[in-house]
């Protein structure tokens, strides 16, 4: 009975304790755009970020894969990178994001469980995204925000408030960014501009770390 | 863009298997409103142009094609099936699988319509299904490359590279001269945990690529990638070098020759690029 007491009562501190989460502009378009330019297919990748008093702040996203995502070597080589040019910016890996080859899948698979789970063994406050397809096109958060009390077992997110709504620990830096993103897809076609890892290596010269090219240029 | 260039770069697409939906789209829908008379090339045209449609989601234009192709073919078993793609757009999974079982009814040969029923079986999360139907498939149709790669897909997806190994040695025996498909099963090797088995595999990659090449030039798109592979292998193998391998795969004796070379390689590939990220890569192949 007493251990059960006291389960709960950490289950509650926990949940109350969340770190919030905030996604920078750069961040979501760039989700947004490796999404787009492989709509038929399953991509991922991570978010790089800091945490900032109990806030963490998803300020870019690398993307790594969308050849195949379920082998692990570039996996592995590409994640090496991402985290070692975080390091040199200050940042840390603060997140995984995947989006399924079909729309109405919305899990996280087991290779994204994974490596959300190695993610968290450096940076306890790491979260997995997974895109929902449903919601791409239509201006709200595409994000389906994934939490892990211990490192294997990963749920969605349930909280009071749906995540992105308002008063969510779930934010976005602006509220229109789907919509502007939407647009920037529609009218300027900035997706194109941009390539992953396995983009890079077919082509060392693209910029996978950065998509600078890709970037709207308020952000 | 004229329409003879625009027809052209259509029927590039269709010969290398392009999938630029939206791309495909805007050229072929120029095409489809100039009214042009379309003769038999034309044909191959409009399904490409309705499956382009349905990718970006402009079913209105889909119907069109479909309904011309339909008036011109009637209970043409390829058009069936673009009817059945189309059906998948917007019809629940049990009404597209009774479709498609009534096509297989009337024709069991009819390979297209039984792999888009096996691929929507796998929509359903249904693996172990769509894993026995891929099998029967596959007996029946041996020499279907793709089917040896979507069961190979199917099973890394479930975590089962072992399975995927064999798959894909079936892709292998299917089409020797393909560099990707070995790429894939080295990776897959690899995170099978068959380091040796990988390691001969991103070889056979590198060498199938090297082969007619100049060996002074640098690496270049699916090389680098092999490279990047070997590396990753070699240098594991040379710190441990007793490493298992579940197919008895030996370890080269010159391991940590090829393990220099793999890095020289990849630097060899980044030469010129001075940013950030070859500095990482250059980092990341230094001796730990």
């Amino acid at each position: 009975m007493r251990q059960i007491f006291y389960d709960a009562t950490f289950d509650f501190l926990r949940v109350s304790t969340m770190s919030s989460y905030t996604i920078s502009g750069p961040a979501y378009y760039k989700v947004f755009f490796h999404a787009a330019k492989h709509p038929h297919k399953a991509v991922n990748g991570v978010f790089v970020g800091k945490l900032v008093n109990g806030a963490v702040l998803v300020e870019d996203a690398i993307p790594l894969l969308h050849h195949w995502t379920s082998l692990s070597p570039m996996m592995e080589i590409g994640l090496d990178l991402a985290g070692q040019y975080a390091d040199s910016l200050g940042l840390t890996l603060v997140g995984y994001y995947q989006a399924s080859d079909r729309l109405d899948d919305t899990s996280l698979v087991p290779v994204g469980e994974k490596i959300a789970g190695k993610l968290k063994a450096g940076f306890a406050d790491a979260v997995a995204f997974v895109i929902d397809g449903e919601k791409l096109g239509t201006g709200e958060a595409a994000l389906i925000p994934y939490v892990s009390s211990s490192s294997s077992s990963w749920r969605p997110y349930s909280g009071d408030v749906a995540p992105f709504a308002e008063k969510s620990k779930f934010k976005l830096a602006f509220n229109d960014l789907p919509q502007r993103a939407i647009a920037l897809v529609r009218d300027e076609h900035l997706h194109r501009k941009f390539g992953d890892f396995d983009d890079h290596l077919e082509d060392v010269s693209i910029d996978w770390l950065r998509n600078k090219a890709s970037l709207p240029a308020e952000s | 863009m004229s329409l003879s260039s625009a027809l052209q770069k259509l029927a590039t697409y269709r010969a290398s298997n392009t999938r630029a939906s939206q791309e495909t789209f805007e050229t072929g829908l120029t095409v489809l409103n100039s009214g042009k008379q379309l003769d038999v090339e034309g044909w191959a045209f409009l399904e490409q142009l309705a499956l382009a449609a349905i990718d970006v989601g402009r079913l209105d234009i889909a119907d069109r094609c479909l309904k011309l192709l339909t008036d011109k073919f009637p209970r043409s078993p390829r058009v069936d099936v673009l009817a059945g793609i189309r059906m998948e757009a917007t019809e629940s999974l049990e009404v597209v699988l009774q479709y498609y079982d009534e096509l297989l009814d009337e024709d069991s040969a009819n390979a297209a319509a039984w792999k888009r029923r096996i691929s929507v079986i796998r929509r359903t999360g249904r693996y172990d299904r769509a894993v026995e139907e891929l099998s029967a498939y596959l007996d029946t149709f041996y020499t279907d490359l793709e089917g040896w790669l979507e069961l190979a897909d199917v099973y890394a997806s479930c975590n089962q590279y072992t399975h995927a190994l064999q798959a894909l040695s079936h892709a292998l025996l299917l089409a020797p001269q393909n560099p990707f498909t070995f790429l894939q099963f080295a990776e897959t090797a690899y995170t099978a945990g068959d380091l040796p088995l990988a390691l001969k595999m991103f070889l056979v990659v590198v060498d199938m690529g090297e082969r007619d090449s100049d060996k002074d030039e640098p690496p270049v798109s699916i090389n680098i990638r092999a490279w990047l592979g070997v590396k990753l292998c070699t240098r594991q193998l040379v710190s441990a070098p007793h490493s298992s391998s579940a197919s008895n795969t030996p370890i080269p004796q010159k391991i940590k020759l090829i393990d220099e070379l793999a890095t020289e390689r990849v630097l060899v590939s980044y030469h010129g690029e001075q940013d950030t990220g070859s500095r990482l890569v250059s980092s990341w192949l230094a001796p730990r």
